[in-house]
């Protein structure tokens, strides 16, 4: 079984993020979570299957060293091997990315290509369902735990409330994971760089093709809220929030 | 223009955010729902396309596909939930699609929508040309709106000649019936910002004072200090009370999505915490500070 | 791992720690688990650490998650006959290979996690760092425009973020420009010190930070570190120099001491019955006991008494060796918390204030002040908070 794992990155949010009208710049990126969920669920798939894990990290030329910690990381963690993919230019619309992705996925033969079922700056579509659709194959997001067993593949999918539903999936297929079966595994500095010197990362350049269809007007900060905020010692906010919930006459 | 709401159904039952897309599609002009598992359908405002296809099933954006060829619609809405977005990111392979968003208008024949983004820190002001699918956050318009008289059309998924390609087998239900905090009129909530576990019982006391129950953000489930039942957000339930007092929560958009009580009062350290712009009364504080002060005033009150 | 490589990767972590070579002189006495805070919690107490090191039952270890019920207090280090160092290379050599194994307790794994990113554990921006300085009615000079300056004033991360431990920072900088001292700080250039994660076993990370905040000390031109974080001190003091930093580097109850004679021209009258708490890193690991009790002593009203437990036999707050991050983790073996028993003790011998010099201490007794309810009976101060209360009560 060969499997891959899309890992992406995004804005950093503990830094400050610049938002002007028609661009954001933000401080520096990191790999967003749900897709080292994504990863993190490759590697347990290896270890209960021995399948083969394959990490594709995706950047642009702004942000391209970013990746490296991520990438490293998986290698630390045990993927086999390791694609950085460098596109031509940024690009909010997944469309672009899942189609120059499907390009390059096409002949690689995965039974299953895993990914994050969304990420902070996904508002211009979802990559898992776009990708799976440029590909041709079954795919299905919200899932939280993968088991192969006899040729059949069983993935429990969450629906919210605590509530999940077990699919059966044939395979080779696209797979969207909220969270992987346990927490993410911890790696030490030493372990980190180690991998990130001896990692073998294939350096591929994709093109991303034009799609029309969406496009951004603008970008904005929220307006201050209207909000009453009270500050002050413990016991002064105390009193002032007990009094907010007697005029609610919950007290 | 014209807009077709997918309607979500879970273990046989509509989902609110059905009525809540109704809603929405109300405001922009013509609009029918279109439901491809069985349910009672009845109370949806408007035309209603019935497929009993079995349980939704992420293939069933094939169904969603005949029904765009047969009526044309300008606009498709999603809500932006687990087993609506399945659908909704397939199709979005050849149609525009701007996701997590909370406000949608037409203009000259396009789709202008507004996105909730990058952890809620960001709009982002989308133009879509159509056909195009928006998927919605959960609370953005009001369910009640979306309620009428449905005048149903059912079509037998064989006349509609696609296949299945992924098999549902069943539902897996949280093991212990819990409370449903969706249902409760007061739910204190806890985030990161509770620090250790030991403060969850101080946060099940004050709850117990104000005839609430407990609930928690993501993280703290995920760290198993409460129950998967206990979730509040997009994977986990949507509060629709009187009070929402969430302690050490920042507001993930995720997370705020199920926030649709009535009243929400937010403690955090962070002034800027996103959690804030959806509350009504704000208090700059350490919680680990607060709670205990805030625990004994009002066993004070209770006791006194 | 499997346990050969376990022991293999034990030992050679072991074998750069200086003085480890005791290691085999242990007689297994059980000083160290009846001297441990968290002795009674556990069944592999640093002596049987050790016999399972020595019957190859390492993973066994790892398992019962004893190697995290430590804070690093030094008292079995201190009272080894062997001399066998348990709380530098003992623990963090074990806790190393549960890292590697990559299952430490999540808060912990967090915490290093966020130090790795953003040089501090609280995952803030480390352009956020001096912050604080906007906060003081003083100006707080940074070395970057200052170029030159006799102490550079360490915050660490604690004394830089955390809610409360700000306010110590920010204390002991007024003392100082009170004092007119000529120091500086770091500013967003300051990174972690890093003696928690070395006592958290990661090395690696340790090294790193080291190796960096060097780095930054060789731009400017300074004689003196001086800090009031008692880990800060100790990293600087003891681990540093195998990296190549060798300047003297004072605590700030040591920079009270020295400048007593000025601040004795400043103080009012305080009317508070003191204690003080020995911190682990600046009593038991550092040795100094006598400063800060002669400054609080020469605070004209204050009474002052002495706990049971003190200088190399007081009890540890908890905090250390990344106790912080692993809060839940030791309630879940333990009844009571080190910090519990300790400010039950300073109220029990007629404290109205339990002066501590570590900023770990401060947060870690005041929250213990809400458990025993002891709050509004008792309060914590770092000693620079209550000098700074005696001069503005002149």
């Amino acid at each position: 079984m060969k499997i891959c794992a899309i890992l992406r990155l995004v804005p950093d949010l503990v830094e400050e993020i610049e938002v002007e009208e028609n661009e954001i710049i933000p401080f520096r990126y990191m790999p967003n979570e749900r897709d080292e969920h994504a990863v993190e669920e490759a590697i347990i798939l290896k270890e209960k299957t021995g399948a083969e894990v394959e990490v594709i990290g995706i950047a642009d030329s702004e942000n391209e060293a970013d990746l490296d910690e991520g990438l490293g990381m998986a290698a630390a963690k045990g993927a086999d091997k390791l694609y950085k993919v460098v596109l031509d230019r940024p690009t909010y619309k997944r469309c672009e990315i899942a189609k120059a992705l499907a390009d390059f996925l096409s002949d690689k033969n995965y039974d299953l290509i895993l990914t994050g079922i969304q990420a902070i700056d996904s508002y211009a579509g979802n990559l898992g369902g776009i990708l799976a659709r440029y590909m041709d194959l079954p795919y299905i997001g919200g899932v939280v735990e993968v088991n192969v067993s006899n040729g059949n593949t069983i993935v429990k999918k969450e629906l919210g409330g605590g509530l999940l539903a077990e699919y059966k999936l044939p395979l080779p297929a696209v797979v969207s994971v909220v969270s992987a079966e346990r927490p993410l595994k911890f790696v030490p500095f030493t372990k980190l760089r180690q991998a990130m010197k001896k990692a073998n990362i294939e350096e591929v350049e994709l093109e991303l093709p034009e799609i029309e269809g969406v496009e951004v007007l603008k970008y904005e900060v929220p307006p201050e809220p209207e909000i009453t905020l009270i500050e002050g010692d413990v016991e002064e906010v105390a009193d002032k929030l007990i009094e907010a919930l007697k005029e609610l006459s919950i007290l | 223009m014209k807009v077709l709401v997918f309607g979500e159904v879970v273990d046989g039952t509509i989902q609110n955010i059905t009525y809540e897309l109704v809603a929405c599609a109300k405001k922009l002009g013509e609009y029918l729902t279109l439901v491809t598992s069985d349910a009672d359908v009845s109370s949806i405002d408007g035309r209603v396309i019935k497929v009993n296809a079995g349980e939704t099933n992420p293939w069933h954006y094939k169904i969603v596909e005949k029904v765009i060829e047969r009526e044309n619609p300008d606009l498709i809405l999603f809500g932006n939930t687990s087993s609506s977005v399945d659908i909704a990111s397939q199709l979005s392979a050849k149609l525009p699609v701007a996701t997590s968003v909370y406000e949608v208008s037409a203009e000259n024949g396009e789709v202008i929508v507004k996105s909730l983004s990058y952890g809620g820190k960001i709009i982002v002001e989308l133009k879509l040309t159509t056909p195009a699918i928006a998927v919605v956050n959960v609370g953005s318009y009001n369910a009640e709106d979306g309620k009428g008289t449905a005048s149903v059309e059912e079509i037998e998924i064989d006349e509609l000649g696609v296949r299945d390609g992924i098999e549902f087998l069943g539902y897996i239900k949280p093991e212990e019936e819990d409370v449903d905090i969706s249902k409760a009129e007061v739910v204190v909530s806890v985030g990161r910002g509770i620090g250790d576990e030991t403060n969850i019982e101080m946060a099940e006391e004050l709850a117990e004072l104000l005839g609430g129950v407990v609930a928690g953000s993501r993280p703290i489930i995920d760290q198993g200090w409460l129950p998967k039942t206990r979730q509040v957000g997009r994977s986990g339930k949507t509060v629709t009370g009187k009070l929402y007092l969430a302690l050490g929560i920042s507001g993930a958009t995720e997370h705020v999505e199920g926030v649709k009580a009535k009243n929400v009062i937010a403690v955090n350290t962070d002034k800027t915490a996103p959690i804030f712009r959806v509350s009504r009364l704000g208090i700059v504080a350490d919680v680990n500070e607060l709670l205990p002060t805030l625990v004994d005033k009002i066993r004070e009150i209770k006791e006194g | 791992m499997d346990v050969e490589e376990m022991l293999e990767t034990y030992f050679e972590r072991i074998n750069e720690i200086p003085n480890s070579d005791k290691f085999i002189q242990c007689i297994q006495c059980g000083t160290c688990g009846g001297s441990c805070p968290y002795g009674m919690g556990t069944l592999f107490t640093p002596r049987r650490m050790i016999l399972a090191v020595r019957a190859g039952i390492v993973d066994e270890v790892l398992q019962s998650g004893a190697q995290w019920l430590c804070t690093s207090c030094f008292t079995c280090s201190l009272r080894c006959p062997s001399q066998i160092p348990i709380t530098d290379a003992v623990i963090p050599a074990l806790r190393e290979l549960s890292l590697l194994e990559g299952n430490p307790p999540e808060e912990l794994a967090a915490a290093l996690m966020n130090i790795t990113r953003y040089g501090n554990s609280f995952r803030e921006s480390p352009r956020k760092r001096d912050r604080w300085i906007k906060e003081v009615d003083f100006e707080v000079p940074l070395i970057s425009k200052k170029k030159k300056a006799e102490y550079l004033f360490i915050t660490e991360c604690f004394g830089a973020y955390h809610r409360r431990c700000k306010e110590i920072t920010k204390a002991f900088a007024k003392l100082m420009d009170l004092l007119g001292t000529d120091y500086a700080i770091l500013g967003n250039e300051e990174r972690c010190i890093g003696d928690l994660v070395r006592l958290c076993g990661e090395f690696g990370l340790f090294e790193d930070l080291a190796e960096k905040n060097i780095r930054v000390f060789e731009k400017y031109e300074f004689s003196k570190i001086v800090t009031h974080d008692a880990h800060a001190y100790n990293a600087l003091l003891r681990e540093y120099p195998r990296f190549g930093f060798k300047k003297e580097v004072v605590h700030h109850t040591q920079f009270l001491y020295n400048n007593l004679e000025k601040l004795k021209e400043m103080f009012g009258k305080l009317d508070y019955t003191v204690t003080y708490h020995d911190s682990c890193y600046v009593g038991r690991r550092n040795g100094i006991y006598e400063e800060p009790r002669a400054v609080i002593k020469a605070i004209p009203g204050v009474k002052f008494v002495e706990m049971k437990r003190i200088k190399e036999n007081a009890l540890c707050c908890g905090g250390g060796g990344g106790g912080v991050w692993l809060d839940s983790f030791i309630k879940d073996h333990i009844k009571e918390r080190p910090a519990e028993s300790r400010v039950k003790e300073a109220a029990s011998v007629g404290a109205d204030v339990l002066v501590t010099a570590c900023t770990l201490d401060v947060p870690m007794f005041e929250d213990a002040l809400k458990v025993t309810g002891l709050e509004g009976q008792l309060e914590v101060k770092d000693i620079s908070e209550i000098i700074l209360e005696a001069i503005e009560n002149s």
